[in-house]
């Protein structure tokens, strides 16, 4: 039957719908989309054409727009997407989850509406065990909708993360402001990079700060990349623009497995399994006192010298890092002798455990490249806490069941030698260079507590210093190691990137499984 | 002026530039040794050594000034 000539046709229907689509696909309009240019930022539909394979993008909630819980008034021109663009689509033909903070629509901030379609993704997320991504550039909270004590309902999204934790990978990345509470989101992800300049986050904007307080200081001063990629650590990578740190994203997910029950996308390589690496005697000095750098080390054991840095700026006394071996994905932990001398302390410590952690969680094995004189000792670091943040990173390496492969190049002294993934650890494969010290401690500290009486008696003190020293110095031998079958293999250095491959492939079987346990109870 | 300042607790085993001295960013002033191992202090920045502020064989801690640079 006719339905009579007032009601619009589909064709009609459609169009007033592409109107509606192309309102909130402006965002917040042309004047600021402007000013987010002018702040060298691009906008968050921007930031996804850049995220996604070209064309993949699948969006949730374009039509949804903010409403007043007060009954007063609701301004959908105002709000297109509620100021938060979410949805799904491939990364590399594999599928995530991103929400993305809308600058341009009311500063980003997080209103009722955005925060359901983001509850929405963080759901689906878990439901199809894939990534989420968080695009940040938020001023936080909406304020004006959240005042009050109905925030007794709120906080939900911190306790969904911590469920998502090591379940799927979890992204955050900043790209603007990030102040109060929601500061949690990148402070429980797995990878937070940081736009340098443009990204802040704190628990506090700097009004709040002065309001709370009376401290003045800035969003930028509190909470840039400067002070969490250096200081504080709760940044992973600082990065250029906004085109770096989508790319960035992109390579830290090529490492991820999209959840924990799948192994790592491996990638295939033309570099040589069995190549060696020829210049190492120059890079790597014999003489034990003296630095060099790890990370040339790095680039020439993985594949195509490809070595993603994880917190590359922060505690450099180690590093860790996301490579590849044969195409297989492998988390490295090295000293690295040319900061501290290698030495660990509590940023180190905590820094390894973490990424021991990310890596365990989502089945990328872990390989561990010793030259350690040890952790830090005196009256700082023990005011510091130096025993629980070394006790963490104990605790990471102990819980690790992923395949653990340990090469020690020079020292490996003390605890440092027990942390770094000694053969009390459950390596593997443990191998050693020739240059190899293993040992409780270097020679003159042994002497000290163990010859004090017959220094003391000796008619030259210093020569039987000296003469004692040199007796402890011949047994911090690795052949001695080896000749009580406590380290695999002495090896070739310029063999080491075959050595680990091999130890790689012949643990990719390997099925680890702890006593039953709720959770154990790990020092922090 | 920018105070360059010792990254952890050691004992001052070289100082390689003088008063005077004039230096780039990373170039090694002096040397710690500490943790069994020749731990260089580089400037942070370039500039002149103005001050040096200990001597060798002390025992500086960590945070501790050692040189100002102009």
């Amino acid at each position: 039957m006719s339905t009579g000539s007032d009601t619009p046709s589909l064709d009609e229907l459609t169009a007033a719908l592409g109107d509606r689509r192309a309102r909130s696909l402006a965002m917040g309009g042309e004047q600021r989309i402007a000013q987010q240019h002018e702040r060298n930022k691009l906008t968050a539909r921007e930031r996804i054409d850049l995220l996604f394979d070209a064309g993949t993008f699948v969006e949730l909630g374009l039509l949804a727009h903010q409403h007043s819980m007060t009954g007063a008034v609701s301004e959908p021109e105002r709000t297109p997407a509620d100021g938060v663009v979410t949805g799904e689509g491939l990364v590399d033909g594999r599928r995530v989850f991103c929400a993305a903070y809308d600058f341009t629509v009311m500063a980003g901030s997080m209103g009722m509406i955005g925060e359901q379609k983001v509850a929405r993704l963080r759901r689906k997320s878990m439901l199809n065990r894939l990534p989420m991504i968080w695009l940040l550039d938020s001023a936080g909270a909406r304020i004006q909708e959240a005042a009050g004590s109905t925030f007794a309902g709120s906080g939900a999204l911190f306790f969904e993360q911590v469920q998502m934790s090591g379940v799927v990978p979890q992204v955050a990345a900043m790209l603007g402001p990030c102040a109060a509470g929601t500061a949690y989101i990148p402070g429980l992800a797995d990878f937070v990079p940081m736009v340098k300049e443009t990204s802040s986050m704190s628990l506090g904007g700097a009004r709040l700060v002065k309001a709370a307080t009376g401290e003045e200081t800035t969003d930028h001063a509190m909470g840039g990349s400067q002070v969490h990629c250096y200081i504080s650590g709760v940044g992973d990578l600082e990065v250029d623009d906004d085109a770096a740190c989508i790319a960035a994203v992109r390579a830290f997910l090529a490492f991820m497995p999209s959840n924990n029950r799948e192994e790592p996308p491996r990638r295939q390589t033309a570099d040589a399994r069995d190549r060696r690496i020829d210049d190492i005697g120059k890079i790597v000095p014999t003489n034990p006192r003296a630095a060099y750098d790890m990370r040339k080390v790095v680039e020439r054991l993985a594949d195509d010298g490809d070595v993603f840095e994880v917190k590359p700026t922060f505690a450099r006394n180690i590093i860790t890092a996301l490579v590849r071996f044969n195409g297989q994905p492998a988390g490295i932990v090295a000293s690295q002798p040319m900061i501290k001398g290698g030495a660990l302390d509590i940023d180190a410590a905590d820094k390894a455990a973490r990424f021991i952690w990310l890596c365990d969680a989502f089945n990328i094995p872990l390989v561990f490249l010793q030259d350690v004189p040890g952790f830090i000792v005196g009256t700082e670091v023990e005011k510091q806490g130096i025993i629980r943040h070394g006790a963490k990173m104990l605790y990471a390496v102990s819980e690790a069941t992923v395949p653990k492969v340990t090469v020690v190049l020079r020292k490996a002294y003390g605890a440092g030698y027990f942390v770094m993934c000694g053969r009390g650890y459950e390596p593997d494969t443990l191998v050693a260079w020739p240059t190899a010290e293993i040992s409780v401690m270097g020679p003159e500290g042994a002497v000290d507590i163990i010859f004090t009486k017959q220094i003391a008696a000796a008619g030259d003190p210093v020569t039987a210093r000296a003469e004692y020293a040199a007796a402890v110095r011949q047994t911090i031998d690795p052949f001695i190691a080896a000749s009580w079958a406590m380290v695999d293999d002495i090896i070739d250095p310029a063999d080491t990137r075959r050595v680990i491959i091999d130890a790689l492939e012949g643990a990719a079987t390997k099925r680890q499984r702890r006593a039953w346990r709720k959770h154990g109870v790990p020092p922090v | 002026m920018t105070e360059v300042k010792a990254e952890l607790v050691g004992n001052l085993w070289k100082i390689v530039v003088e008063l005077g001295s004039v230096v780039e960013e990373d170039d090694t002033l002096m040397i710690l040794e500490s943790m069994k191992m020749e731990i260089p202090i580089t400037s942070p920045t370039s500039g002149t050594v103005t001050d040096i502020l200990v001597a060798e064989g002390d025992v500086v801690q960590e945070g501790q000034t050692v040189a100002i640079i102009e």
